[in-house]
């Protein structure tokens, strides 16, 4: 079961913070942000590991392009567990689902690579705004609407 | 096992554990010992075979005695020896000493092999007055070494004995080292430890020595049970148990096959612990091998896990060996700082963590080299102390160790070069081919299985969590920072019962370790963890302090610094997280009693994360600020916490939030000019043409300010704030920021309305001269000061880093007064820019003014200069405002407080010849039309057009209006008309006007009074009402013919009754508003008159236009004659006030000239040898004869040729009709008309005739004289074209003159 959905920035700054309200905990938003900002030192590491990599071995140039954008499970802890998604553009796109709903324990990667790229869509969707600044929050209420249903209906 | 060691490496497996522990009183210098200890951590011992051996120590403060339970699984568990440090200073203080060192080595008496205790006794230089040798025989050291550690204390009870026996007496030489003890204290006798005693401030000299000498001892212990262990033969071992085993036994066939090799498996994984112990690396790792192969075997998965720990473990040791010398270094307090792999604790913001990483790489050779090593320098060795540990059984085989192993890391330079060496060299390339050594990956993946091992057993949860570091730790040297963190993520999931204490260290170690990885925000993560853990309910003693720290540690982390300016600045990081953050920080800070620590983040909160809030949480945090600085101001100063980290200022800058600012140029009284500027020249204010060349020199810097500032002199600036909050703001003690020249600032307090922007001025006085600075302001609200500087204004970019001013020497200022002497009106000016004095004249009056000048300012006054700008042309701005220089400057200089006067009189010049409209006729104005006897006067000039005011309207326009016009071109366009005429006035008298003139004064003094000035403006408004106006004029002959009358239309212009006198004792009353007629009398005008009383200008201009018409400055003449010798005066009946007029201008036609003028000729007429009186009337009867006699004088200078003289006469019917037809009515005897050839000067010529008048009637007889001779006067004029006085004759050319008035004779029957 996801909870959150997060897009962050380049510069690791939240673009979007959004989640469904499943547990009604006073301090839910706050404990999402903690979440998934802990989660973006993995993430960083897990990049600038697949970018070293493909670096060293020329053999691999081909690789680079169609480097997987899913980056898998960064981390989990009791209750959590983070999942990462980068663009090409360094966008980074996270989701976290509760491993204590009966759902979410046994959610399958494939599922959660399918929602990152739904919300990859959805992010696209979204800053084809010819009003929306790159590099700014998004306040889009379709985006918040769209992803919410997302969280909701497929994963 | 219920204690976690979180500090612990893999490589504390190789490492024999010695607890150092301070007892008694508190040493000063503990933690210096502390460290000297610490760096004993390696030591070389030969060992006999004479293989040389690297053993290496970890040192613990403190050591759970229930981890030594352990040991038998971990051998590095153990403790083996153990140091104590203590002080004491009496007796009672020693005994107690000794008896807790005892009962420390009772606690581990399990373990402990040997121990060391260092006493401190009272008194700087103890000096072993006697010395009280502890015996440390061989004997009893051999003792401990065979015998196995469990019963060290009746191993130890032979030393006792003899130790007593022998207190006096000299033992032998073999003591280990100096006994330094006073005579007073003894030694207690259950006391069997080898004690050093020194006093409290001695540099221990030889404790690095003796520390070595315990590694010693107790590596030789070691090397004894692995042989020990070696030498057992593997089927007949006993189990070794881990503590939480005991009962998994119970009832177990220990005889079964699966058993031995249980058995065996575990020893041989005890040999190989053991081994590693004692530095044997390489052997170690076969050991551990064919541990785990039996192990693995009977599925003893705790064992195989250990095995396999210890076999990552010596890997690690040998692949790694950086692993170990940075160990100490990381414990070592003193050497933090130093290395650089160690993050600073509070270091700020790192923008990248590949800057990190880089410094883990290449550090570690830089940390090698700095690390003391002991080796062994030969000088040290002294033969008492090589002696002391000798036994005779093994003499060679110690003296060899003694000389690897003792040591004394004080000398580093020597060490630096040979350590590196010494210590790797011999092990490495060892064990390069090593078949059982693996690689890094191998490492991890073992590591990795032997964690899933442990993690099967409840209890050894605390083993696993340990691996789980160690096994991070390694990862971290293999620079695989996602190893490194699934391993430490896999801590978080061992569920262990631990005290909260323990927890938090736990966290505490996790977020160390994410540190050394880069994770900053996991590590950050869980140091806030960490830090509600310390303060949570379930804590049962909350230790805010801690708490904070911890917080405070983990900024970097969420992207905080200390500096709210970079936050401000860079704005990254996740605001929900540091307000959050920030908040909690604010509460820890106010918990653990600092106050004005809460209030600085607090004020950094709000300032920082100003555009993160709602407008809602402004408020509330504004409250919550008011009420956290209530207790403490904030101040911008940095504050220091205890650990020595800076707190750097936080400023409000957005509360309350500034809009503009604007240094003002001094209010334009108080503006300094520059004393040499020069006076505007041209129309040209502004000028397009750009001097390329000088622009680029003086490129003007930002922020420099064109005006100047005044030393000593308030000086202001123009701020406008808003208070975004919803709530009124009080401001108080607002202050300018500056630097350069000392600034006094006056504090300002204003209130600020919630979300209307407010001016503010905020002034101060410079008290030097150079430039100042303007950096910003500083402001006192919601309790906390700050100090806003331009640059780090949130609308930065409006504002210049800093405004320059020049500041020049201090000037005075003036108060000026105006004083009219006849109202009485008193206009004062001060500070305020124009200071209007209203003045209403009537045309012609005149008035003083006192210009009352006060030195309002502590320098003097010692220039002074009046000037007037006024929309008149000079000459007339020089009528109207009249003062005298010299007064002024007699006044000078005035000093302060002390007042001036200046005395103005003010004159209301203007024009009393109303002209009129201009039409055919010349002379509109003339009263030719009045009098018939001017109408058949000739006009000989008539075709010189005869100027007259306003015959020419752009004359009045351009000379009246134009402003300090002394244009010479533009007088010259209109010469021809205007320059004879005096003075233009400017004003057609009949209208008021209004005149406005500045008065600038321009003063100066002090110590800048060569350069500047100050200007102060007086504005005179000057009210022109038309008094009198003199419509029409003309000339009579007078009675006597010396004189005539000047005739005058006077009008009276005002709203009163006017006396109006014409003469000295003559007046008349006119009317308002009505016209009366006056006659004036005048003297006629004498010819030899210099006409040019003008000035030079007038005179010139005259000159040049003379040429062509001589009459001209011959009416000019008259016309002054005129002007000079009238005196108006008026009065107003009603109100007082008196004036004068002048009849300056006037224009005379030539029939008028000729009676202004005194006549060339001097006539003398008789009638029957009478002389005739002028007006007289003369009576006869007709028929009657008279005899008319005519002599006429020559009054010029020269003689008159060919002149006519006749006598001819008329009737006048007095309509204008003049009849000379008399022939039946007169009849003359003797010519009537006589040709004098020439007249010389001053003869006379006289004529006589006989008249007879025939009818009775009025009769008239003109006397006439003409020149008829033309051919003369050209060379005359040309010739006395350059003499004045001569120059009227010229005009006599064809010329009549007549005897004026006519002779009138009325005849009679």
């Amino acid at each position: 079961m996801a909870v959150c959905v997060a897009v962050i920035g380049k510069d690791n700054s939240p673009l979007y913070i959004g989640g469904v309200g499943n547990d009604t905990n006073t301090d839910n938003e706050l404990s999402r942000q903690w979440l998934v900002h802990t989660a973006l030192d993995a993430l960083e590491e897990r990049l600038a590991t697949t970018n070293t990599n493909t670096a060293n071995s020329a053999s691999n140039a081909s690789r680079t392009d169609l480097r997987d954008l899913y980056l898998g499970l960064l981390y989990s802890t009791d209750t959590h567990k983070i999942y990462g998604y980068v663009t090409n553009t360094r966008i980074k796109l996270v989701l976290v689902t509760s491993s204590t709903s009966p759902s979410g324990s046994n959610i399958r990667d494939a599922e959660v690579r399918t929602a990152l790229r739904r919300l990859h869509a959805l992010y696209a969707d979204a800053i084809c705004n010819p009003f929306h600044l790159p590099g700014e929050q998004i306040t889009s209420s379709k985006f918040d609407r769209q992803v919410k249903n997302l969280l909701l209906n497929n994963v | 096992m219920s204690h976690p060691d979180y500090a612990q490496h893999a490589q504390h497996h190789a490492c024999l554990l010695v607890l150092v522990k301070g007892i008694g009183g508190v040493l000063k210098n503990f933690n210096k010992l502390w460290e000297r200890i610490q760096r004993v951590n390696n030591i070389k011992v030969t060992d006999s075979t004479g293989q040389v051996r690297d053993i290496w120590v970890r040192y613990v403060r403190d050591y759970p005695v229930e981890n030594n339970d352990w040991g038998d699984f971990q051998t590095h568990r153990r403790l083996l020896g153990l140091i104590t440090l203590s002080k004491f200073t009496n007796q009672i203080e020693l005994n107690e000493v000794c008896r807790v060192h005892e009962s420390l080595k009772v606690k581990y008496s399990n373990t402990l092999y040997d121990s060391r205790a260092f006493m401190f006794g009272p008194g700087s230089n103890l000096k072993k007055p006697e010395q009280e040798p502890e015996t440390y025989s061989v004997y009893e050291e051999k003792q401990i070494e065979d015998k196995s550690s469990l019963n060290y204390k009746q191993t130890s009870e032979p030393g006792d004995s003899l130790s007593s026996n022998d207190s006096c007496a000299q033992s032998t030489s073999s003591s280990a080292s100096y006994v330094v003890q006073e005579e007073n204290f003894t030694i207690p006798s259950n006391f069997k430890t080898h004690a050093m005693f020194y006093g409290e401030n001695e540099p221990v000299s030889d404790l690095e020595q003796n520390v070595a000498d315990l590694i010693n001892s107790l590596f030789w212990v070691v090397e004894s049970k692995r042989l020990e262990r070696s030498r057992e033969k593997l089927d007949k071992v006993s189990l070794l148990l881990a503590p939480f085993e005991k009962r998994d036994f119970i009832g177990l066939d220990m005889d079964s096959r699966n058993n031995k090799k249980r058995c065996m498996g575990r020893v041989t994984k005890n040999l190989a612990d053991l081994t590693l112990q004692s530095g044997l690396v390489a052997e170690s790792l076969a050991l551990y091998h064919s541990a785990a192969e039996i192990l693995k075997a009977v599925n003893d998965w705790l064992w195989l896990a250990a095995a396999k720990e210890g076999h990552c473990a010596a890997s690690a040791i040998l692949i790694y060996p950086n692993l170990r010398i940075t160990m100490p270094l990381h414990r070592n307090a003193s050497l933090q700082e130093s290395s650089p792999n160690k993050t600073k604790p509070l270091s700020l913001f790192q923008p990248g963590i590949d800057s990190f990483r880089k410094y883990k790489l290449t550090s570690s050779p830089l940390r090698s080299s700095k690390t003391s090593s002991p080796i062994n320098p030969p000088s040290e060795l002294t033969p008492s102390s090589s002696d002391s540990v000798e036994t005779s059984s093994r003499q060679s085989e110690t003296d060899n160790a003694d000389t690897e192993s003792l040591a004394s890391s004080s000398d580093i330079e020597y060490q630096s070069q040979k350590s590196y060496i010494t210590m790797d060299i011999p092990s490495i390339p060892r064990q390069v081919n090593n078949q059982y050594l693996l690689n890094g990956e191998d490492i991890a993946e073992k590591y990795r299985k032997a964690i899933i091992h442990y993690s099967k057993y409840q209890n050894a949860g605390i083993i696993e969590t340990e691996a789980c570091f160690k096994a991070a730790r390694i990862a971290v040297e293999q620079n695989n920072s996602l190893l490194t963190s699934s391993f430490l993520q896999n801590v978080i999931f061992i569920n262990l019962t631990l005290s909260e204490q323990e927890k938090i260290q736990r966290f505490d170690t996790l977020a160390e370790i994410y540190k050394e990885i880069g994770f900053l925000r996991k590590a950050a993560f869980y140091q806030r963890l960490a830090a509600t853990r310390q303060v949570s309910a379930n804590n049962p003693n909350p230790d805010w302090q801690r708490c904070y720290y911890l917080m405070l540690h983990s900024f970097p982390g969420h992207m905080l610094s200390l500096d709210p300016g970079q936050v401000v600045q860079h704005q990254i990081g996740w605001p929900a997280l540091q307000i959050q953050l920030l908040q909690e920080v604010v509460v820890a800070s106010r918990r653990m009693g600092h106050p004005a620590l809460a209030t600085r983040h607090m004020t950094f909160l709000l300032q920082a994360m100003w555009p993160h809030l709602s407008r809602q949480e402004h408020r509330d945090l504004a409250i919550q600020l008011q009420a956290v600085s209530a207790q403490c101001e904030g101040g911008p100063v940095p504050l220091v916490l205890e650990t020595g980290e800076v707190i750097p200022p936080a400023n409000l800058t957005h509360v309350p939030q500034c809009l503009s600012f604007t240094p003002k140029p001094l209010p334009l009284t108080r503006t300094p000019h520059s004393v040499k500027c020069k006076v505007q020249q041209g129309p040209f204010i502004f000028t397009p043409i750009h001097f390329g060349s000088l622009e680029r020199k003086s490129k003007k810097e930002e922020g420099k300010m064109e005006y100047l500032w005044v030393e000593d002199d308030i000086c202001e600036v123009q701020m406008k704030l808003t208070n975004p909050l919803p709530f009124e703001l009080k401001v108080s003690n607002m202050l300018l920021l500056t630097s350069g020249v000392v600034f006094e600032s006056l504090p300002e307090t204003i209130i600020l309305p919630p979300d209307s922007p407010t001016t503010v001025n905020l002034h101060g006085t410079p008290k030097e001269v150079g430039e100042l600075q303007i950096l910003g302001y500083s402001t006192h609200t919601l309790g906390v000061k700050s100090n806003c500087r331009l640059k780090n204004l949130p609308l930065s970019n409006k504002f210049p880093t800093s405004y320059v001013i020049e500041v020049i020497p201090s000037l005075p200022t003036m108060l000026i007064e105006t004083c009219l002497s006849l109202s009485g009106h008193l206009n004062v000016s001060g500070e305020s820019h124009s200071n209007v004095t209203n003045v209403s004249l009537y045309n012609g009056e005149s008035t003083e003014c006192a210009i009352k000048i006060t030195n309002t300012s502590a320098v003097p006054i010692e220039y002074l200069d009046l000037a007037i700008q006024s929309n008149m042309d000079n000459q007339l701005q020089s009528k109207v405002f009249q003062w005298s220089n010299d007064d002024v400057q007699s006044q000078l200089p005035i000093l302060p407080n002390e007042v001036a006067t200046i005395k103005l009189k003010l004159y209301a010049e203007a024009d009393f010849l109303d002209l009129g409209g201009v039409g055919e006729n010349l002379f509109p104005n003339s009263l030719t039309s009045n009098y018939p006897s001017r109408v058949g006067s000739p006009v000989p000039n008539a075709q010189l057009s005869l100027p007259t005011q306003s015959s020419n309207p752009h004359t009045s326009l351009s000379s009246g209006l134009m402003v300090n016009r002394t244009s010479g071109s533009f007088r010259s366009s209109n010469s021809q008309t205007t320059s004879w005429s005096a003075p233009l006035s400017v004003m057609p008298p009949s209208r008021g006007r209004q005149v406005e003139a500045q008065m600038i004064i321009r003063y100066s003094g002090g110590a800048g009074k060569e350069s500047h000035c100050r200007q102060s403006t007086l504005q005179f408004n000057l009210e022109l009402l038309p008094s009198v106006s003199i419509t029409h004029w003309d000339v009579l002959p007078a009675e006597i013919p010396t004189q005539l009358y000047l005739v005058l239309d006077v009008t009276n212009l005002t709203t009163e009754e006017m006396a109006f006198h014409y003469t000295s004792d003559k007046h008349i009353l006119i009317e308002s508003k009505e016209s009366r007629r006056v006659p004036v009398p005048l003297d006629r005008c004498p010819f030899n008159v210099t006409p040019n009383k003008y000035n030079d200008e007038d005179t010139a201009e005259s000159k040049s236009t003379s040429t062509s018409s001589g009459s001209l400055s011959l009416e000019l003449m008259c016309s002054e004659h005129i002007t000079s010798n009238v005196s108006l005066r008026w009065q107003l009946l009603q109100s007082g006030l008196r004036g004068a007029a002048s009849v300056r201008g006037i224009t005379l036609s030539h029939a008028m000239m000729d009676i202004v003028r005194m006549s060339p000729l001097n006539w003398e007429v008789s009638v029957n040898k009478q002389c005739i009186k002028p007006q007289e009337e003369l009576n006869c009867t007709a028929g009657e004869c008279l005899a008319l006699g005519v002599s006429v004088q020559n009054l010029l200078s020269r003689p008159l040729h060919k002149l006519c003289l006749s006598v001819q006469f008329y009737q006048d019917y007095n309509n204008g009709v003049l009849s000379y037809k008399l022939d039946n009515r007169v009849a003359t005897a003797g010519n009537n008309k006589v040709v004098l050839s020439t007249l010389t000067e001053t003869s006379k010529a006289f004529h006589e005739c006989t008249v007879v008048f025939l009818t009775p009637g009025e009769y008239k007889i003109d006397i006439q004289c003409s020149t008829t001779e033309p051919i003369l006067e050209e060379p005359v004029a040309k010739e006395v074209d350059n003499a004045s006085i001569i120059q009227p004759c010229s005009g006599e050319v064809n010329h009549v003159w007549r005897f004026i008035p006519p002779v009138a004779i009325s005849v009679t029957d």
